[in-house]
C-alpha cells in the first residue's frame, strides 16, 4: 500500500519535473548561442541569415519558440539535427539503441564484477584478496576513462589486432534487420548467431572501458558496507545457531551489504551516460553521447536539447526504479517520509 | 522469492559476461574468400594486387597488418574527421565534408585533373575555349557539349536538359547554408540548344571554369530522383538529397549509416575507366584512434594532422605523403571596422588601430614564421606572398613574402606610436588546433618583440568561433582561422583583397589601404582577363603592393599531407580538390 501510494506521487511529480527541466534546457540553450550557427558561415548576409531563422522559426519570441518546440516534443517532431543531416527524433531513435546496448553491458560488467569482488574482498577483511580489490577499486575509479581506452586500443587493437573500433562489422551489420537498434537484440531476433557474435565482439572494449570506472565504485562501495554487516550481531546470532559461512555470506551479509550498493548503481548509471561521451568518441560507437558531443561543438542546438531532455527523462526513470528497488530491499524503509 | 530472483539474475549476469569474452576471444567470421596470395577477402571480394598473406587475424575486419598484407582487400578505407551535414550539392557550403563524398559520386561538366591545375572533359565531352570556339569571342558565351550514352545511378539518361535541370534546381532552391549564390552572382541564363548546354555570363569571368564549374553546387543531378522525391521548392532544402545520391560518378552511395561510415560502390555502368576498390569512409573524430587504426591496418589513409605526423613517421607499412601546397593558408584577419564598445575590457587598442599601415607591417615583421612551420605544421608548410598560395596561378618564387625581422617590427611600431605605451589585444580563434597555436606564437612573438605588446589569445569551439565570425560587424580586433579553399585567385582575391569583398567591406580594407581604388581595379580586371598570361601579372602586382600594404597575417600554408598505408597504389592528392584532396578512383591496392 506505501509503495503504490509512494508510486502514484512519484509518478505525478514526474511530468513537473519534466517540464521544469525542459524550460531550463531551452532557455540554456538560447544563451548558449544562435540556434542556427551550425549553418552560419561568414560570408551570409544579414537577410540569409533572418531566411535560415524563418525556416526553424526562430524569429518568433521566445514563450512562443518554447510552446512550438513543446508541442513538437509531443508529437514526436523535435526538429532538424543539422549533425546528422535527419529529424532529430529519428536520430534519436537511431542512436538510442546503440547508447542503450552499450550502457546495459557496461552495467552489467561493472553491477557483477562489482558486486562480485566487493563480496570477494570484504568477505576477506584485511587479507591480501582484499587489498588486491581494493587497488583494483582505486585504480578503476581514479584512471582516466579516455587514457584507459587508448591504452586497451593499443594493446587489442594495433598490437594483438583482436578487436577493432566501431559497433560493428559493415558487411555482417547490413545483412540483418535493426528493428530495435540495439545490435545484440536484432541479432538473436534473427536468429543470425554470427551477427550476435560481431555485436558481443564490438562491446568488449568499450563496455569494459565504460564499466571499469562503474566496477570500482560498486566494488568499494559493496566491500565496506559488508565489512559493516559482517560485524553485526546479527551475523554472530547466524554463525552462533551454527549456518556456514558461505550461508551467512549469501543470506544475510550480501543482502543487506547491497541496500546502500543499490543506491550506488543508479548514481553510477549517471556515470555511464556521461562516461557514454568519451567512450563513444574513441571507440566510434554511433550513439547518443557522440551526437551530443559533436552537437556541442558544431553548435546543434535542436540535438543538445533533445539529448538533455532525453538523459533527464531516462535519469528520472532508473532513479525511481531504484528507489523501488530500495524499498524491495529493506521494507523497513519508509517511502516517503 | 527474492533471494531466488537476485541469485537467478546474478547468474544471467555472468553468463552474458562470460559469452561476451568467449565472443573477444574468438571474434565473429566474417564471410571470406580467398584472395590471390591467400589474403582472406571480406565479403567475397577479390582483391587486385593483393599481395602474399602471412599470419594474421580473424576478427572481423581487422586483419593484422604487416609487410606484405593488405587489409580489407578490394576496400579502400579512409578515416575522416568529420560527418557531411547534408550530401546534396545544392546545399553543401565549401570546405563542407559533404564535398568529399559529392566529389566521388557525381560529376561535373568539366573536372580538375589528377596531379594539376589542368581542366579534363567529364559531363562535357571538351573543355570549352576560345580557341575550339565554346567560349564566345566577348568571353560571355560557353558552350557544353554534352556527353552521350551517360546514364545515372538510378538508371535514368543523362542529357543537356537534365544538366539544365541540374544548375536550375541549385539557382531555385538558393539555399542560405549552399552555395548557390557563387553560381547565381554569374550567370545571365541557361539554355540547351540540342545536345549543348548553354550558359550566358553575366560579365566576363576568367575563373568561371575552374571555380564555379568544377565546384560542389555545379554537380549533375537526376531529374527523375529528384522529381520523384520532393522535387525543387524554393529556399526549401530537399530532405531526401540531402542523404541520398543518384548522380553518374565512378561510385554509388551504398549505405550512410549516420555517425559511423558511409559506403561507397564501384558504379559498374560508369562510362569512364571504372574504379577499382569499393570505398568505405569511417567518421573517426579523435586523432589518436585515426592514428592506431592506420597502424593496425584498418584504416588505408586517415585525415592526417601535422601536429601527430611525428608518431606515424618511420613506422612500418606506413607512408607519409607530402604533396603541394594546400590553398587554404592560415590567416590572421585585422579588423579596421571595430565598433565602438565592442572589444573586450582587457583590450587597451583603439578601434582604427589597424588603420595604421605600420601596425600591420609590424605584426607581419614580429611573427616567429619558422616557429610556427616547425612547430605546428611539423616543417610541412611555408610562408606565401599576400595572397598567392604556392600552386595558384601568379605565384612566383621571386615575389616578396614577409619574414621575422625585429628591429623592421620595432621600428614600425615605433613609428605607430606604440612600442613606449604597449598595448594589449585579443584574438579569437578556434581551440584546439593548428589556430590556436598560431596565436599562441603570435603571443610569444610580439612579447619578445616588447614585454609591453600583450596578445591574449581567446580560444573557443568551433560553433562559438562560427558564431563570431559571422557577426559583421565583427566584434573583436582580429582572429585567426584558414581561408577558404579557392583554386582560382579571381575568387581568393575578391574574398580576401578587393575592399569592396566579402572580408574587405567586413574588415573595412577602404580605411586601410593606401589606394583602395587601385586595388579594387586591378582585382576587378584580373577577373574578367581571359588571357592567363595578363592575369598572372596583375595579380603578381597586386602581391607586390600587399606586401607594403597587407591587410592580412599569414602565419603559414600547409602542404597536402596524408598517411596512408604502403599497399596503397597510385596514391595521389591534388589539393585543388575539396579536402581531403582524394579521388578514390584512382587508387588500388
Amino acid at each position: 500500500m506505501q509503495i503504490r501510494e509512494y508510486l502514484l506521487r512519484r509518478l505525478m511529480i514526474f511530468p513537473l519535473i519534466i517540464v521544469g527541466t525542459s524550460i531550463i534546457v531551452f532557455g540554456l540553450s538560447r544563451v548558449g548561442g544562435n540556434p542556427v550557427a551550425i549553418y552560419l558561415e561568414h560570408e551570409m548576409s544579414p537577410a540569409e541569415v533572418a531566411e535560415l531563422e524563418e525556416r526553424y522559426g526562430l524569429d518568433e519570441p521566445l514563450p512562443l519558440q518554447y510552446l512550438a518546440w513543446a508541442r513538437g516534443v509531443l508529437t514526436g517532431d523535435m526538429g532538424w539535427s543539422g549533425v546528422s543531416a535527419q529529424p532529430v527524433t529519428e536520430a534519436l531513435v537511431n542512436r538510442m539503441g546503440a547508447t542503450l546496448e552499450l550502457a546495459i553491458f557496461s552495467a552489467i560488467v561493472a553491477i557483477s564484477l562489482g558486486i562480485g569482488l566487493g563480496t570477494f574482498g570484504g568477505a576477506r577483511r584485511n587479507r591480501w584478496p582484499d587489498h588486491l580489490t581494493r587497488v583494483f577499486s582505486i585504480s578503476g575509479a581514479s584512471m582516466p576513462i579516455f587514457w584507459f581506452a587508448i591504452l586497451l586500443l593499443i594493446l587489442f587493437w594495433v598490437n594483438l589486432g583482436w578487436f577493432s573500433t566501431g559497433r560493428s562489422e559493415p558487411t555482417i551489420f547490413s545483412s540483418i534487420a535493426h528493428p530495435t537498434g540495439v545490435y545484440t537484440f536484432d541479432a538473436l531476433l534473427a536468429g543470425n548467431f554470427r551477427a550476435l557474435l560481431d555485436a558481443l565482439h564490438h562491446l568488449v572494449l568499450p563496455a569494459a572501458t565504460l564499466g571499469f570506472g562503474a566496477t570500482a565504485i560498486i566494488a568499494r562501495m559493496m566491500r565496506s558496507s559488508l565489512v559493516e554487516e559482517l560485524s553485526e550481531d546479527y551475523v554472530d546470532a547466524a554463525r552462533a545457531k551454527g549456518l556456514p559461512e558461505r550461508l551467512v555470506l549469501r543470506r544475510h551479509a550480501r543482502r543487506n551489504a547491497l541496500i546502500p550498493t543499490v543506491t550506488v548503481i543508479g548514481l553510477g548509471f549517471g556515470f555511464l551516460l556521461q562516461g557514454t561521451v568519451v567512450v563513444e568518441i574513441i571507440f566510434r560507437w554511433p550513439g547518443l553521447g557522440r551526437w551530443m558531443a559533436d552537437a556541442v561543438l558544431r553548435g546543434d542546438q535542436a540535438t543538445i536539447m533533445a539529448y538533455v531532455l532525453f538523459t533527464s527523462v531516462l535519469f528520472l526513470t532508473v532513479n525511481l526504479v531504484v528507489d523501488i528497488m530500495y524499498a524491495y530491499l529493506d521494507r523497513r524503509v519508509v517511502l516517503g517520509a | 522469492m527474492g533471494r531466488q530472483m537476485s541469485s537467478r539474475a546474478m547468474k544471467l549476469m555472468a553468463v552474458i559476461s562470460i559469452l561476451a569474452l568467449v565472443a573477444a576471444c574468438t571474434g565473429a567470421t566474417t564471410d571470406t574468400t580467398e584472395a590471390p596470395g591467400g589474403t582472406e577477402a571480406p565479403g567475397g571480394t577479390e582483391a587486385p594486387g593483393t599481395t602474399e598473406a602471412t599470419e594474421g587475424t580473424d576478427a572481423p575486419g581487422t586483419t593484422q597488418a604487416g609487410d606484405g598484407d593488405v587489409s580489407n582487400p578490394g576496400l579502400y578505407v579512409h578515416a575522416a574527421d568529420d560527418e557531411p551535414l547534408s550530401v546534396d550539392p545544392a546545399q553543401v557550403a565549401a570546405g563542407e565534408a559533404g564535398e568529399t563524398v559529392i566529389l566521388q559520386v557525381y560529376e561535373r561538366l568539366v573536372e580538375i585533373g589528377p596531379g594539376g591545375p589542368d581542366l579534363i572533359p567529364a559531363i562535357s565531352t571538351e573543355v570549352p575555349t576560345v580557341d575550339n570556339g565554346l567560349i564566345s569571342e566577348d568571353g560571355l558565351t560557353y558552350t557544353f557539349p554534352i556527353r552521350e550514352g551517360v546514364t545515372f545511378h538510378d538508371g535514368s539518361e543523362l542529357t543537356a536538359d537534365v544538366v539544365k535541370f541540374s544548375w536550375d534546381r541549385a539557382l531555385e532552391m538558393d539555399l542560405p547554408e549552399g552555395n548557390a549564390g557563387f553560381l547565381g552572382d554569374q550567370i545571365a541564363s541557361t539554355e540547351v540548344d540540342g545536345n549543348n548546354f548553354v550558359v550566358t555570363l553575366n560579365e566576363r569571368n576568367a575563373a568561371f571554369l575552374n571555380s564555379i564549374v568544377t565546384s560542389a553546387v555545379a554537380s549533375i543531378v537526376s531529374q527523375e530522383a529528384v522529381e520523384a522525391n520532393g522535387g525543387v521548392e524554393a529556399g526549401t532544402p530537399n530532405d531526401f538529397m540531402a542523404s541520398n545520391m543518384v548522380g553518374t560518378g565512378p561510385y554509388t552511395l551504398a549505405a550512410w549509416n549516420r555517425g559511423e561510415n558511409i559506403q561507397l560502390e564501384v558504379f559498374e555502368d560508369y562510362w569512364g575507366d571504372p574504379a577499382s576498390l569499393d570505398v568505405r569512409i569511417d567518421q573517426v573524430a579523435d586523432t589518436d584512434v585515426r592514428a592506431l587504426g592506420l597502424q593496425a591496418g584498418d584504416y588505408d589513409s586517415i585525415e592526417t594532422d601535422p601536429t601527430f605526423i611525428g608518431d606515424l613517421e618511420g613506422a612500418e607499412g606506413l607512408e607519409i605523403f607530402s604533396g603541394d601546397f594546400l590553398l587554404e593558408p592560415v590567416h590572421m584577419g585585422m579588423n579596421m571596422n571595430i565598433p565602438e564598445g565592442a572589444l573586450p575590457p582587457e583590450d587597451t587598442i583603439p578601434v582604427d588601430f589597424f588603420h595604421d599601415v605600420n601596425v600591420r607591417r609590424g605584426f607581419n615583421l614580429a611573427f616567429d614564421y619558422q616557429a610556427f612551420v616547425d612547430g605546428a605544421m611539423a616543417g610541412l608548410g611555408g610562408p606565401i606572398p599576400h595572397y598567392l598560395p604556392q600552386g595558384m596561378l601568379g605565384y612566383d618564387e621571386s615575389l616578396p613574402t614577409y619574414e621575422r625581422d625585429l628591429a623592421a617590427a620595432e621600428e614600425a611600431f615605433r613609428e605607430a606610436g606604440y612600442w613606449d605605451e604597449g598595448f594589449t589585444m585579443t584574438v579569437l580563434a578556434e581551440e584546439g588546433g593548428i589556430f590556436e597555436i598560431a596565436g599562441l606564437v603570435l603571443a610569444d612573438s610580439m612579447t619578445e618583440l616588447n614585454p609591453a605588446f600583450q596578445i591574449r589569445v581567446l580560444a573557443v569551439v568551433e560553433a562559438q568561433f562560427d558564431d563570431a565570425h559571422a557577426q559583421d560587424p565583427f566584434q573583436y580586433a582580429a582572429w585567426i582561422k584558414n581561408a577558404d579553399p579557392f583554386a582560382d585567385p579571381a575568387a581568393l582575391f575578391d574574398a580576401y583583397i578587393h575592399p569592396d569583398g566579402e572580408w574587405g567591406s567586413v574588415h573595412g580594407f577602404r580605411e586601410a589601404y593606401a589606394d583602395p581604388d587601385q586595388i579594387a581595379s586591378l582585382v576587378d580586371e584580373a577577373a574578367v582577363e581571359l588571357d592567363q598570361d595578363r592575369r598572372a601579372e596583375i595579380y603578381q602586382e597586386l602581391a607586390t603592393i600587399l606586401y607594403d600594404d597587407p591587410v592580412w597575417l599569414i602565419p603559414g600554408n600547409e602542404r597536402a599531407l596524408m598517411a596512408h598505408r604502403s599497399w596503397v597504389q597510385n596514391f595521389d592528392m591534388n589539393p585543388l580538390w575539396p579536402r581531403p584532396s582524394l579521388k578514390f578512383q584512382y587508387f588500388d591496392k
